[in-house]
């Protein structure tokens, strides 16, 4: 197992590498550089921005970026330029708009996205399973039909034109209405004194209405999963010999027949970390919820790159931990499967 | 406080001037404005003592005696003035949040709101007029040869935590991004300034390279609390104060800040104008402008500035909410590449001979070209329809509001298809080939046979720019051009634009400021490609040599500079780098329970203090 898991580290390295090049080349050929985008004054003097723009160190060509990004620019001995660490010595740089700590402006936000897309990706399994087992259970019928051509609908509408219409319904043309509305955006109701509402019920019809826009793409996807796996798992031979060991229904579907469907949630489980931490991006810009996604949205829109790259590691570090730990996390529940 | 000798030299002046005053003529008569008061007379009662001579019972002593006599008198009652309520919060709507509240790190708009409520400065704006005048201090001085200012520093203004504020705060701030090494876009406000002498807590001097008309407005960022950093500048960049800004002066206090939510300032009790009647001011990030709208609407914000034109039907119904329109300082325009955007050049060499390498735009040099379009375009139609009415024409490049500069002489270029054609025809570029589009036939820059075809690029996601661009596309195919029209997003539409690859484009430019001065669009040694603003190409070496004298004239005097721009004008007018389109003008709505505002063209927020909710 040990060996297993350095090997998948080893391996990690060069995929980190690769997926950082890429995005870092990506995202400096974009036309724009932040410099730009904050001097868009034609007072400020073209020999200001160019000062500014070496000052920060994106006056180089791509490559010696990269390497400043990774190791550092001591090698470089350039007394005028911001001195970095490099990321391997864990300094992620100063957001080139805020000019603060990139890691310290994640900090403060991973909070609210991982309430976020913890509370999705809950109501995901907690609907996802129970339908899709129902479904198999009783196949063909009509529950069966229902939530397949629902699963098959969830998948196919995309998650910003549902979060706007619920919007534009629920909470603006409610209000106008004069019936009662879901709040437009936000994590909480700032009262008159513009303290933070601490009332449950007010962080609750905050947080519902996007966690549910969210979590469609999971109980599709559970229910799904669940019902081709429960399909499969019932027609087992080991299954015929519990019914014929006289055990109750319920005890077969719940005790034999479920614990060896949930096998494959598990490997699902890399890709789920990876998206309880990225995959809110869209919905946070639109119902203004202040976590990550919001940042790493405007940070592109503006070329912060310190932000945009730090963004990308953490993806890029979800995905392998990820994978690595749903393999893992396999090979302890399935006994057939062999790690090596 | 004034020194006593201060005191004495104060009323020897004060003698000397009575004196002088009182032997000149006497004065006609002024009507005064007289607020007449209520005479209220009631009778109230009243203890009065007095003296009485009282026999004194059984002797024939005369005694003088106090007595206390209970008398009703009446007397005049003066009305309570109602006092103006106390407290409340002003909620006030934006669309991007804050991203740094340090007023020398800063550039971005909705930063300046914020700090601009903490940090006081040198000098503002007048809300009405745009003049600068000063804020912190009590005035400034210039020397003869217009290199020295000399600034007064107000007395009696204190940060919030009881240090007094004084001209070293101000001296600071600036030399901060003189020597500190700070990755700052605000470095080229200190471009021109040689040094910096505190001469002692009231006076600073400010020395400058060379004579700069301009200068002023750039030493108007709000000023840092000295005592709060290190003296060598080290600890400014990735100080908690700038999220965190705890020891400020103005009217308000900083409580907190939700990134991409909110931020809430409370009243500052000791705000050297006097304690603001609000209890504070939430600042408001909201996603667009349909949920702004619903929110002014609905009353959970009270103030919305700059709301698109198409909502100021539907505001102007709403019973509760205020608008106050006003003209911005700035302008929207089509601008042309007069170089050749697939290989932009500057137009200077290093050593300020002209570039021999820089091309020439293939059909926008021909100033006749550029007259058609001008022509072509229905600016009147686009006022009226794509900013309903909110907007007025411009010909040149300054604007009306800046009297002394503004040129009111040039002819509008009224709307003719008929000219416009003509002057294509004139310019060599006709439709041979019957599918709708010129080509040249002996035009003057393009080989023959080369479609009249141009690219527009502006930035997605305005809509009035957006709907600007297809009316454009519309107009000018009418009369035979081929405009191929792509909307950019910002960041992308920025480095095209400055990096001179574009053949149209339609952008506006804000903040302009009062001074006329254009040197950053115009100037010969502002066409650097990805670096500076002059990205139409436009060369004209006698509009350098006047910018460049208006610039440094020494004494800066108004009727000195104002010709000088004049002709500018003039000469851009002929030119025609721009079709200029016109001057918007914006929309500030507001709840009406906010009493005491009084909004100005430049500023609303100027008396906050004064601000109270009904």
């Amino acid at each position: 197992m040990t060996r297993y898991v350095i090997r998948r580290l080893l391996q990690a390295i060069p995929t980190f590498l690769g997926i950082t090049i890429l995005t870092f080349v990506i995202v400096y050929s974009a036309p724009g550089d932040p410099v730009l985008q904050q001097t868009f004054d034609p007072r400020i003097s073209g020999v200001a921005r160019e000062e500014l723009r070496h000052r920060l160190g994106i006056d180089q060509p791509v490559m010696i970026q990269y390497l400043n990004w990774l190791i550092g620019n001591g090698w470089q001995k350039d007394p005028d330029v911001l001195p970095r660490r490099g990321i391997l010595r864990g300094d992620f740089g100063n957001s080139l708009i805020e000019k603060r700590s990139v890691l310290e402006m994640i900090g403060e936000r991973v909070g609210a996205t991982l309430l976020l897309t913890g509370t999705a990706t809950l109501i995901g399994y907690l609907l996802g399973v129970p339908i899709g087992v129902y479904a198999a259970v009783r196949r063909g019928g009509i529950f069966d039909n229902a939530s397949r051509v629902t699963a098959v609908l969830f998948n196919a509408i995309p998650g910003f034109w549902l979060s706007l219409v619920v919007i534009l319904l629920f909470a603006v043309k409610f209000r106008e209405w004069n019936l009662p509305a879901i709040p437009s955006g936000g994590m909480y109701t700032l009262t008159a004194s513009g303290e933070k509402t601490l009332h449950l019920g007010d962080r609750l019809i905050h947080l519902l209405p996007p966690a549910l826009v969210l979590a469609t793409a999971p109980i599709a996807n559970t229910s799904r999963l669940m019902r081709t796996q429960v399909l499969e798992v019932i027609h087992q031979d080991y299954i015929r010999t519990a019914r014929a060991k006289g055990l109750s229904e319920r005890a077969v579907n719940f005790v034999h027949a479920l614990r060896n469907a949930l096998i494959p949630l598990a490997t699902v489980l890399g890709p789920t970390i990876t998206g309880l931490l990225g995959g809110a991006v869209i919905t946070e810009t639109i119902w203004s919820w202040p976590g990550m996604g919001r940042l790493f949205v405007n940070a592109n829109f503006q070329r912060d790159y310190p932000v945009i790259m730090a963004g990308f590691v953490i993806g890029a570090v979800g995905v392998i931990v990820g994978n690595l730990l749903s393999d893992i996390l396999y090979g302890f529940i399935d006994p057939r499967v062999r790690l090596e | 406080m004034l020194t006593r000798n201060k005191w004495a030299s104060f009323f020897a002046l004060l003698g000397i001037a009575s004196l002088i005053l009182s032997a000149c003529a006497t004065p006609t008569p002024q009507v005064i404005e007289k607020v007449v008061t209520q005479v209220v007379k009631e009778t109230v009662v009243q203890r009065e003592t007095v003296k009485e001579t009282i026999v004194v019972e059984g002797t024939p002593q005369v005694v003088e005696k106090e007595v206390t006599k209970i008398v009703e008198v009446e007397k005049v009652v003066t009305p309570t003035p109602t006092a103006i309520p106390q407290g409340g919060f002003v909620t006030e709507v934006s669309f991007a949040d804050a991203k740094v509240l340090n007023p020398i790190l800063s550039t971005d708009n909705p930063s300046s709101i914020v700090h601009d409520l903490l940090f006081g400065a040198a000098l503002q704006n007048d809300p009405f007029t745009g003049e600068l005048v000063p804020d912190l201090t009590e005035g400034w001085e210039v020397s003869e040869d217009g290199l020295t200012y000399t600034f007064k520093v107000r007395d009696g203004v204190y940060w919030s935590d009881g240090t007094p504020v004084t001209a070293k705060d101000f001296a600071f701030t600036y030399e901060a991004l003189m020597y500190g090494e700070l990755d700052s876009p605000r470095l080229s406000n200190v471009e021109y300034i040689e040094e910096i002498n505190l001469i002692d807590d009231t006076t600073v001097d400010f020395v400058f390279s060379e004579v700069n008309c301009t200068a002023l407005p750039d030493l108007g960022l709000g000023w840092l609390p000295a005592h709060m950093y290190s003296p060598d500048f080290s600890d400014i960049m990735e100080n908690d104060l700038n999220t965190n800004p705890t020891v400020t002066n103005g009217p308000f206090l900083f409580r907190e800040w939700v990134k991409d939510d909110h931020i809430t300032l409370v009243r500052n009790p000791d705000y050297w104008r006097g304690a603001p009647h609000l209890e504070g001011w939430i600042f408001k990030v909201v996603p667009n402008a349909t949920v702004g709208v619903q929110q002014l609407k609905t009353s959970e914000v009270d103030v919305y500035d700059g709301i698109e034109p198409k909502y100021l039907v539907e505001m102007e119904l709403q019973e509760h909410l205020n608008l106050f329109k006003y003209f911005d300082d700035g302008y929207t325009f089509i601008g042309f590449q007069m170089g050749d955007p697939d290989d932009p050049q500057p137009r200077l060499n290093e050593d300020g001979s002209v570039n021999e390498a820089h091309g020439v735009h293939r059909i926008l040099s021909d100033v006749r070209v550029r007259y058609a379009i001008t022509y072509a375009v229905d600016r009147n139609a686009i006022i009226s329809k794509v900013r309903f009415g909110q907007g007025a024409p411009l010909e040149a490049d300054v604007l009306p509001a800046i009297e002394w500069a503004y040129n009111d002489e040039l002819e509008p270029r009224e709307y003719d298809l008929e000219k416009a054609a003509a002057l294509l025809e004139e310019a060599g570029w006709a439709d041979e080939d019957g599918d709708g589009v010129r080509e040249c036939h002996g035009c003057l820059y393009a080989e023959e046979g080369t479609p009249l075809k141009l690219n527009l690029i502006t930035n997605a996601g305005n809509e009035t720019r957006e709907s600007i661009c297809l009316i454009l596309q519309d107009q000018l195919g009418e009369i035979g051009f081929e405009v191929e029209f792509e909307p950019m997003e910002w960041n992308a539409f920025v480095g095209t634009l400055v990096g001179q690859a574009f053949d149209m484009c339609v952008v506006g430019w804000t903040d302009m400021g009062t001074d006329p001065d254009d040197e950053g669009t115009f100037a010969s040694q502002n066409d650097l490609p990805d670096a500076a603003f002059n990205f139409n190409s436009y060369y004209n070496p006698e509009v350098d040599e006047l910018l460049k004298q208006a610039k440094t004239m020494p004494g800066c005097a108004v009727e000195d500079r104002g010709p000088l721009y004049r002709r500018v004008q003039e000469i851009i007018y002929e030119d025609a780098p721009y079709t200029f389109l016109y001057v918007p003008r914006s929309i500030l709505v507001y709840n009406k329970r906010i009493g005491g505002l009084d909004p100005g063209p430049w500023k609303f927020r100027h008396n906050i203090h004064e601000w109270y909710i009904e």
